[in-house]
Formats: structure tokens, C-alpha cells, sequence
């Protein structure tokens, strides 16, 4: 499904001593291999209904899996992003208005409006030295609150021909080219080698030319756009926006992140993968949970304890005296 | 006292007062006849002094430089498990109180035995461990909202909740002044590895710390649900939202921890932001708007209290 | 080796003490004795091990093998506390008291058990015998209930002097305190100093100044590269004697360079005017010729070390001009690398190397525009070919480019950051502290590197706590003091120490 970089196998093979050789594999093979032994397990426990409405569990994914993708350039950096699903609701709001006039227009509006908010939370973060997890929360309530007083009286609607476009053909596509954009982007352009410096050694990245603030600026508002445009693909399922809408967004991203098998300080470990594996894994995971049975809690409970537990094993402690 | 001591906390105190009376001089001018009145102060003020209790004791943790999203999910559930022992266990009072009390502490416990075990920063894993305090109080309400019987209400009007709120200020000003935990907590957000240095055993004190802010919010879940007089059990991180209110008077103690008055600080403050609040419902706003305030009043707070240091890598 | 005395005499054995951080051996099998009532200097260079003994010693570092044998009994102190309560306390570099905390309480952090009573501290019981001792040293105007904050750096250090002496410690470790402090302060320890000395007790006293150590000590230890050298009694040494068992060789053309009387190019390739930076320097102007080696010394508080990020546009707040030869402004980093300025911090682990990635990614990191084809992307193959030839190039000691920075010793750290800037081929390069903490083999590559560079038409500025090293290497030495251009001297071959240091005074 995914192919491990070969640089990666290298590096696992050239480790000095055997332990670390073992680690650092488990490590690199865990996400993938816990996704097909998810995958496999709930299939056989729900008698194969999961293959059987594959459509369905994926419909969730698209969505995540863009977002994501925006958020995942943050935490390279060694930043974070809890507004995401503020981002996600207003977004969303945008698209639905301006989806009564035009369609296409909708789109732009939805990015540009994305945009804006990225910008907002960067112009905190990176010229005014405040801690992006703070500027994030604050700019989640926020904006949450507008998504609620503009959902008092009514969900608000977008046009009914949205619902032409709620094709699977066209939602895979678009998600295929936000991630083939992204990682081409990360993996064979400067882009994604400066943003893993920033996260690695940000003093030093500086002193090797790059211009760390701007780029942090311009990355969050990157996410930004990003999540808006994620917003159409949201709309053309949903139709409409609650109160509620794109809550939950930011938390789901984390995880997947997570148990993608990504660093939670970024640097130099992280790899595009980890967006992928990571946003099926949690997909599979929640609708496996779902099909089962499962009480709302008891998902949370099992969500929050795999949580936990990929984030201990994938920490890239080194380089974590930065976060306490 | 020391002659610079005095004057350090005085100016504190006035810079506070000042605030106190521009944020009530604002909505008193725009809205003078549903606000501002003495009664209105007193219940602002009573209804300020929940979050203040929470977050003398968070305040602990702050000053380590750790932070804590499990605020709100623990204070849901400690006032669920305190209503269980009063009501269903028939504990009244006693059990209202040890109940939340020992479930914010164990709370507490988890939160710093699992952030010193695990190695991974403390927003990150009391975000995870938030999703199952939240799981655990569902399991315990069941769905079903959790009441505080009518005669259990002591703690929700006057004057048991002054009464409970000035004990737990008095305990946190202890432990902060007159322990070892409160000079080791100093210690330790000043600089970790001296301290650790100085022998002091540093993922203990850390521990101490959120088992102590746990406590603290146990307490406010007293108050809580005895001013609400019931509890949800929310999922989806939507306890969050109790989050902010107790965070922002940390921010106040954080800010004027060099006028030596922090505590004093983070009372006051939350009182200031309550009368924000109560000042835009009496201009009629959407109570929507009140998140919106909320997020952009703790923005504007942050960006106004921190220093930019050139060249400062801040993540 | 000179041992006085019957074994009653010795207060610490040192036996076979081991240490390493990672591959980097940083004590290697040191043992010797010191002496009761004696004032025991340990000199070496950067890097002889003489701070990781003695962090050892004071529990903060552990002991990878070997022993401490304090009068008779064997110690491990496993912190700082622990030592103290063995006797042994050290005065550090850099500030060791806590902000944030009361004068009083950082006297007695983590001694405080007797102030408390059930878990409530004393508070006012702990001022009145903090005031009291501090009346006992002779600091009446520092007060025991006040915020440490409130005192000045000095004033910081007269507490932990306090601090650190009060109980009557066997060992007090004195580690270049006095390099930070003013006169008066000075004068303070060494009042103290002889006051520990008089009751029988033992100082060991690190510091760079030779002059200092021959005045008020009474033995001499050297350390050099992690090794013994030799023990020595103060009376019967010269500074020259001193400086020779530290470096362990004359000092000869072969180790830098050999050269005298060649003429540098008139070619101006950089000219600094009125460069200033608040609180750091002020006014200053100079010019760097086409292949020439300008030195910059001075103490280090001088502002020698922002001249290099003024030069590189990393200054904060600067003013004045740096202009190339082709009149360009450089302002911030990134114009100064597109114009061929490269730049190796003093503070190597922040600001030079990116710990945590790999050899290959810093090695190329500042050439990834040049590495890109016509579409911008970059190829794994040609990254790694470049960083593989450049780190072979500098002979850096690693398993393969994929190794992460961290992992190697400060001198291969250092040869990383020369094969980025040679990769990158620029024409101008700043070096601050290029050798500091660096064993002598890599030293001497260094050098020779540098003799290359500048044949070879490129221009260097190198900045240096090191007198020696830029006596040998550069054509022309500024001397800075108080962030101002106070000196400049000519190479020559009867250039010495003493010329360099009138002027930083």
C-alpha cells in the first residue's frame, strides 16, 4: 500500500547496535503493519461487513486525510494546530453561502477564508512569540463561537446542487491531488527539507539562511487554505453547517497524526506516510469500533488509550527538551 | 516586610483595582440600568470564585511551565462522582466533598504520573488521558444528568460558597508560601535542571504539583454542580470548554507572579473577566458571542503579557 | 611528580576517574592527590576534562568508572546535595541560583528539613539565619528576604559564595568564577578563599588566568586532552612552564602557520562602518582584504563574538553598514549566504549544526538551491553524493552521512559545519571559536584548512578567545574592548601574548 523509503531502511539497517536496529524498525513498520492487522481483525469480527461498505467507511476519510496534510506541515515544524476545526466550521459556512451563487466561486471563497483564519492564528504565533498550542486554543473557542451565533436560529444550507457533487470519483481525486501536491512538495523540494530543520533546530536553520519566520507564517496560513478547501468536500456530504460543525477536527487529526506514527516535536523523523497510514488507520479504527457495537464512550476510551500509547513510542525524545 | 516588597504588591494591587473599575465603569456607562448594581457585583463576584478556586490550583502546575487540557473533563467528572456519593451512595455532604475531592486528586495523580512516565509534553498526554476522564463519566452517569438533591445545594449561595472558596485560598496560599512544594515549585519553573542539580527530586514535585491542581478542581466541581445544580456527562472533547475560564486567572497569577501577588491575582482576575461577561449579557449579546469573548479576551490578555524577546525560539 | 606531605595530609584521592559522552573520552584514567589547607588549582585548555572532573566530583555529572576517596571514605554523590553532605560544594560559571526565589531561600535550597515542622517551612526562622550568615561574610547589604532578582549578577554570586561555603565544606570547588567577576568581587572570594583556607579546608580552583592562578594558589594540576600531565607547586613555576605542560609542545610553524611577510591583496572584499549594536558595540569600522586571515580577540565580554553576526546580518538592532566589494548591503542572513558570507557560531549546537538531522541534510542545507534542477526538485542521489564528498573532504569521523549530528564529537561537529560552508564555496568566511573544546589533532586540520582557504583567494575573519591560535594564523589582530576597536597589530614572528594583552585590559 505504502512503500517504506529506501533512506529510511538504510538507516534502520546502519544502526550501531542491534537493540536500536529493532526499535527504530518497529517504529517504522508499526503504523502500517497495525493498519492491515486492524483492518484484517475487524473484518473477520463483523463477518466482512467492513469490506462490504468500504464506500462508506472511506467517505469519512477524505475530509481528515486533507486536513490533515496542511496540520502535518505545522507539526514538521514543531508547531501545533488546535483550531482546525473552527477552521473546518467557518470554512464550511462560507462555502454553503456562497454556493447559492456560484459553485466554483464557493470553492475559492472557502480557501480564501481558511486562509485568513491561518493567517490570523501566524500573525500571534510567529510576531507576537506566543505559543502556537495557546494562539490555537484561543482561536478555536473563538471562532467556534461565531460558528454558533451564525447557526442560532438554523443550520445554514448551501445551494441543493451541491449534492451533484457528492460523487466518490471526484472526492478521491481531489484528496489524491492535495496529497500528491503535498508530498511532492515535501519530499523532492526545499520546502519540505527547511520545514524539517525548523522543527530539528530552529536557531539553526536560521543561521543557515532560512527565513524561519515567514515561513511559519506562511505555513499556517498553507494549513489554512488547505482545511478550506477540505470544507467542499465537507459540505457536498453534509449539505449544511450546525453549531457543531468541523468540531472534533483538530483531535481526530492529532490522532491520526499519531498513530501514523509521527514525531509529536517534528524534525527530521517525520515522513509524508504518516499522513496517510495514519488518517486510514484512525478511520478503519472508529468505524470498526462503530460497526461492533461499541458505546460513543467506550470508543473514546480505546481512542484515548491507543493515543497515549502511540505517542509514547513514536516520541522522537531527543528532541524534546523544547515542549514540557 | 521589606519597604520594596510593599510597594512591589501595591502597585500589583492597584494595576488589578484599576482594571477591576474600567471593565465595570465601561458596561455601567453602556447598559446602566441591568448592570453594575451592588447585588450584581456580589453575584458576579460569587460566581467568579468557582473558577477561581480551580485555578489557584492549576497555578501550581503553570509555574513548572506544564499545562493541562484535562481541566474540564476533570471537573465533569468529579462533580459527577461527588454527586454519586452524595445522592446514590446517601453520603450528603461528606460525600459530595471527599468525593470530588479524592477524584481530583487521582485524576491529578494519573496526569502527572503518566507525564513523568511517559516522557511526552504535558498538553499532549492530558489531551489523550481528557478523552478517557471523559469515557470514565459517561460510564458513571450512564447518560442520564447528574442532580444534586435540593438539600445538598449549601455550596451553590451564600454563604457556604464563600465559606469553601476562602478555605481552599487559604490552603493554596500555604502550600505556596509556607512548604517545600511551593519553593521546589518555583524552583523547578525557574530553571529544572538546576534544581535538579540542587537534589531536588524533580518528577516528584512535578506529580505533587498536578495532584494538588487536581484537588483544587475538585473543589470547583463542588461548587459547580452546586451552583449548577447538575452535571452532563459530555464526549468529544467538549469538556474542553470548561478549560478556559480557570486558565485565564492562571494567566492573571502568571503575570503578576513578580508583583509577589498571585494568588490575590488570579481572584481578582477571574472576578474582571466575569464581569465582562455579565456586562455583555446586559447589552443583550447572543450568549454565542460569550465564546468569542472568551477566546479573543485570553488572546488579547497573552499578547499583551508577553515580553518578545528577539531572537527567542518559541514553538 | 611532586607529592608533599604523609598520606594524613591528603584530603582527596582522585583514582583512575573515566568519563566519556559518547565516542568523546573527556577524562581518561586521571589520578592524583590533593593536599588539606591548600588552595589546588587544575589548569588545561578547553577540553583537557579539568570541568567534568570536578562536575564529578560535585555529583553533577555521574562516574563512568574510577573513585573519589574524601578523607579515607569513598564518595559517589549522586547531586549536588548529596556532595554538600559529604562536604564537597562547588561555585559554578554561569548563574547557580534560582530566579524567582528568595536570597534566603536559594542559601539553603535543598537543605531546608531543619526550617520545617510538619510540613510547614519556617519562613522567618530561615531569613534570620540567612541575614545572620550573610552578616558573617561581610554582605550586610544583601538581604535575606528579598527576591534574588533583585541583585545584580555579581551580588548573585556573592550568595552563592554564601551558599556554597557556609557549612564549612571539606572541598569547595571554585570553577572559573573569577573570570565574570569585577575587581571588588575578586577581592571577596579571595578573602573567603583564605578564610576556608585557615581552618584546614581544601579549595580547588579552575581559571584560565595563569597570572591569577600562580598568585593564589598553592599547587598546580594540568590536565591536557582528558590526561594527567602533572602536579606542581606554585613557587617553583612560571607562567611559561605553566603554558608549556598545558599545551604540551613548543608552539612551531607546523602547527599554524609558517608564513611571515607575505603581503595581503589591497582588494577590499568587505567593509564594516560604524557598525554598532546596542549594549554590544559601538562605532566600530574595519576592512577584510581578499585572501587575508583578520583576527579578532579580546576578553570575552569585549564584543569580538557579535562581530561575526553583525557581519553575517544576524545582529538584532544593528546599525551601520556592512557592504561587499560590489556594494551590496547585508542586512539578514539569507542575502548574506546568496552573497558567499558563511558563518560558524561560537555556540555550536544551537546556532551552527542541527542536532537532530542528519550529516546530509547539514551539509547541504544552505546549497539546496544551487543542488535543485531546472523544476526545483531535489534528488536524494545528488544530496547525498554532494554531502559525502565534502564530509570526506574534511576527513569527518562517521559511519555514513545518514548519522545524525548529534552523535559525533564536538570536532567532527565542527568539520560538518567547514564542509557545509566549503560545499557551498563561499568566498568570505566568518569563524567564531572554531576550536574551542576541539582536541589538538582536529585543531591542527583546522588550521591547515584555513592556510588552504586563504591561498587559495578566500578571505577569513576568525574570532578567538585564543591568543595563541590567532598569533599564528591571522595576518592582522583587532583587539576589542568594551564593545570598541581598541588595538590592531601586524603578523610577526616576535609577536606575543603580552602585546595582545595590554590592549584587552
Amino acid at each position: 500500500m505504502v512503500a517504506v523509503s529506501k533512506t529510511e531502511m538504510t538507516a534502520a539497517k546502519e544502526k550501531k547496535t542491534g537493540n536500536l536496529s529493532m526499535i527504530s524498525a518497529v517504529k517504522t513498520y508499526l503504523p502500517i503493519v497495525g493498519l492491515i492487522i486492524v483492518f484484517l481483525v475487524f473484518n473477520v469480527l463483523t463477518n466482512f461487513r467492513m469490506v462490504k461498505n468500504m464506500p462508506l467507511v472511506l467517505s469519512q476519510v477524505y475530509v481528515t486525510m486533507i486536513a490533515t496534510t496542511g496540520v502535518f506541515f505545522i507539526m514538521t515544524m514543531g508547531g501545533l494546530d488546535f483550531s482546525q476545526g473552527s477552521i473546518l466550521g467557518i470554512a464550511s459556512i462560507v462555502v454553503c453561502m456562497v454556493s447559492r451563487i456560484n459553485i466554483p466561486l464557493s470553492i475559492i471563497c472557502g480557501i480564501l477564508t481558511g486562509a485568513l483564519i491561518g493567517a490570523f492564528n501566524g500573525y500571534f504565533y510567529v510576531y507576537r512569540k506566543i505559543k502556537s498550542f495557546i494562539v490555537t486554543i484561543c482561536t478555536m473557542f473563538l471562532f467556534r463561537g461565531f460558528i454558533k451565533y451564525l447557526t442560532t436560529n438554523a443550520p445554514v444550507a448551501g445551494s441543493a446542487a451541491l449534492i451533484n457533487f457528492d460523487k466518490t470519483e471526484l472526492k478521491v481525486a481531489l484528496t489524491l491531488l492535495v496529497l500528491v501536491t503535498g508530498f511532492v512538495l515535501f519530499r523532492f523540494t526545499k520546502f519540505g527539507t527547511y520545514l524539517k530543520a525548523i522543527g530539528a533546530g530552529e536557531k539553526a536553520a536560521m543561521f543557515s539562511g532560512i527565513r524561519t519566520d515567514k515561513m511559519k507564517f506562511w505555513v499556517y496560513v498553507l494549513s489554512g487554505a488547505i482545511t478550506g478547501f477540505a470544507a467542499f468536500i465537507n459540505v457536498i456530504k453534509v449539505g449544511s453547517v450546525t453549531s457543531s460543525g468541523g468540531s472534533q477536527l483538530e483531535t481526530q487529526i492529532l490522532i491520526a497524526l499519531v498513530l501514523g506514527g509521527m514525531p509529536i516535536s517534528g524534525g527530521a523523523k517525520v515522513r509524508f506516510e504518516n499522513i496517510i497510514v495514519g488518517s486510514l488507520l484512525y478511520i478503519v479504527l472508529n468505524s470498526g469500533l462503530t460497526m461492533m457495537g461499541f458505546s460513543t464512550q467506550m470508543m473514546q476510551l480505546i481512542q484515548g488509550i491507543v493515543f497515549l500509547v502511540f505517542v509514547a513510542v513514536f516520541a522522537d525524545r531527543k528532541s524534546l527538551q523544547v515542549i514540557k | 516586610m521589606d519597604q520594596r516588597k510593599i510597594e512591589g504588591s501595591l502597585r500589583g494591587y492597584l494595576i488589578l483595582l484599576l482594571l477591576v473599575v474600567l471593565s465595570w465603569g465601561i458596561f455601567k456607562i453602556l447598559t446602566p440600568h441591568n448592570f453594575g448594581s451592588f447585588n450584581n457585583m456580589l453575584s458576579y463576584f460569587q460566581a467568579s470564585l468557582i473558577a477561581s478556586v480551580g485555578a489557584v490550583g492549576f497555578y501550581f502546575v503553570m509555574v513548572m511551565g506544564m499545562f493541562d487540557f484535562s481541566i474540564g473533563a476533570n471537573i465533569m467528572l468529579s462533580a459527577i462522582v461527588g454527586c454519586v456519593f452524595a445522592t446514590k451512595l446517601g453520603l450528603g455532604y461528606a460525600g459530595l466533598i471527599i468525593g470530588a475531592l479524592l477524584c481530583g486528586c487521582l485524576v491529578g495523580l494519573f496526569n502527572g504520573s503518566f507525564y513523568v512516565k511517559l516522557h511526552i509534553p504535558s498538553m499532549i498526554v492530558t489531551t489523550g488521558l481528557a478523552l478517557i476522564y471523559e469515557a470514565v463519566a459517561n460510564y458513571i452517569a450512564g447518560g442520564v444528568e447528574q442532580t444534586l438533591s435540593a438539600d445538598l445545594r449549601m455550596f451553590g449561595q451564600m454563604p457556604g460558597d464563600i465559606i469553601l472558596a476562602l478555605v481552599a485560598f487559604i490552603v493554596a496560599y500555604v502550600f505556596l508560601n509556607y512548604t517545600k512544594i511551593g519553593t521546589y515549585t518555583y524552583a523547578i519553573g525557574s530553571n529544572e535542571f538546576v534544581a535538579k542539580n540542587m537534589g531536588i527530586n524533580v518528577n516528584k514535585y512535578k506529580v505533587l504539583a498536578f495532584i494538588l491542581s487536581g484537588g483544587f478542581l475538585g473543589i470547583m466541581a463542588v461548587l459547580t454542580i452546586s451552583y449548577g445544580s447538575s452535571m452532563v456527562a459530555v464526549t468529544g472533547m467538549a469538556s474542553m470548554s470548561r478549560n478556559f475560564i480557570p486558565t485565564m486567572g492562571c494567566f492573571f497569577g502568571v503575570a503578576f507572579k513578580k508583583y509577589g501577588i498571585p494568588l490575590q491575582a488570579i481572584i481578582i482576575g477571574e472576578f474582571i473577566i466575569n464581569i465582562i461577561f455579565f456586562g455583555f449579557i446586559a447589552l443583550g449579546a447572543p450568549t454565542a458571542i460569550q465564546d468569542v469573548i472568551t477566546g479573543f479576551a485570553l488572546l488579547i490578555i497573552i499578547t499583551v503579557t508577553t515580553k518578545i524577546n528577539k531572537g527567542e525560539i518559541v514553538k | 611528580m611532586i607529592q608533599e606531605g604523609t598520606m594524613s595530609e591528603v584530603r582527596l584521592e582522585v583514582k583512575n576517574l573515566c568519563k566519556s559522552f559518547g565516542i568523546t573520552k573527556a577524562v581518561k584514567n586521571v589520578s592524583f592527590n590533593i593536599n588539606k589547607g591548600e588552595v589546588h588549582a587544575l589548569i588545561g585548555e578547553n577540553g583537557s576534562g579539568k570541568s567534568t572532573l570536578t562536575n564529578m566530583l560535585t555529583g553533577i555529572y555521574s562516574i563512568d568508572s574510577g573513585i573519589f576517596v574524601l578523607d579515607g571514605e569513598e564518595i559517589h554523590p549522586k547531586n549536588q546535595v548529596d556532595a554538600n553532605n559529604h562536604g564537597v560544594s562547588i561555585i559554578v560559571q554561569e548563574l547557580g541560583t534560582l530566579s524567582g526565589l528568595t536570597v534566603a531561600e536559594n542559601i539553603f535550597l535543598g537543605h531546608e528539613e531543619r526550617f520545617v515542622k510538619c510540613g510547614i517551612k519556617n519562613t522567618k526562622q530561615m531569613i534570620k539565619e540567612a541575614n545572620e550568615l550573610l552578616h558573617s561574610y561581610g554582605f550586610d547589604r544583601i538581604k535575606a528576604q528579598r527576591m534574588i532578582d533583585d541583585y545584580n549578577f555579581e551580588d548573585r554570586k556573592l550568595v552563592e559564595i554564601v551558599k556554597a561555603t557556609y557549612f564549612d565544606p571539606k572541598i569547595v570547588v571554585i570553577d572559573e568564577t573569577t573570570t565574570a567577576l569585577s575587581q571588588e568581587g575578586r577581592n571577596e572570594l579571595y578573602k573567603v578563599m583564605d578564610k576556608i583556607r585557615e581552618k584546614g579546608n581544601t579549595i580547588i580552583f579552575i581559571s584560565h588566568d595563569l597570572q591569577e592562578i600562580l598568585d593564589r594558589s598553592d599547587t598546580i594540576t594540568i590536565l591536557r586532552d582528558g590526561v594527567y600531565i602533572d602536579t606542581v607547586k606554585s613557587k617553583d613555576v612560571s607562567e611559561e612552564d605553566l603554558k608549556r605542560l598545558m599545551v604540551g609542545r613548543e608552539v612551531t610553524g607546523d602547527y599554524y602557520r609558517s608564513d611571515y611577510g607575505s603581503k595581503v591583496s589591497d582588494e577590499v572584499v568587505l567593509s564594516a562602518k560604524d557598525v554598532s549594536v546596542p549594549g554590544l558595540l559601538n562605532k566600530l569600522d574595519f576592512e577584510l582584504h581578499k585572501g587575508e586571515i583578520l583576527g579578532f580577540g579580546g576578553l570575552s565580554e569585549s564584543g569580538m563574538h557579535e562581530v561575526g553576526k553583525a557581519i553575517f546580518g544576524a545582529s538584532y538592532d544593528r546599525t551601520g553598514s556592512v557592504k561587499l566589494s560590489d556594494g551590496t548591503e547585508i542586512n539578514d542572513i539569507p542575502t548574506a549566504i546568496q552573497h558567499s558570507i558563511a558563518y560558524t557560531s561560537k555556540d555550536r549546537d544551537n546556532e551552527s549544526v542541527v542536532l537532530n538531522q542528519s550529516i546530509m541534510d547539514n551539509i547541504c542545507l544552505p546549497s539546496l538551491d544551487e543542488l535543485a534542477d531546472k523544476r526545483h526538485m531535489l534528488s536524494d542521489k545528488k544530496l547525498r553524493d554532494f554531502a559525502d564528498k565534502f564530509a570526506k573532504d574534511m576527513s569527518v569521523k562517521m559511519v555514513n552521512v545518514d548519522q545524525f549530528v548529534s552523535d559525533l564529537s564536538g570536532g567532527n561537529k565542527q568539520k560538518v559545519v567547514l564542509a557545509r560552508w566549503i560545499g557551498k564555496d563561499s568566498d568570505i568566511v566568518v569563524l567564531d571559536s572554531p576550536t574551542r573544546g576541539i582536541d589538538i589533532k582536529v585543531k591542527q586540520d583546522i588550521y591547515q584548512l584555513m592556510d588552504r582557504m586563504r591561498k587559495s583567494g578566500k578571505s577569513i575573519i576568525m574570532i578567538s578567545e585564543e591568543l595563541m591560535e590567532l598569533i599564528g594564523m591571522c595576518d592582522r589582530i583587532i583587539i576589542m574592548k568594551d564593545g570598541m576597536i581598541n588595538g590592531q597589530i601586524e603578523r610577526s614572528e616576535t609577536l606575543d601574548e603580552n602585546n595582545l594583552i595590554t590592549m584587552m585590559v
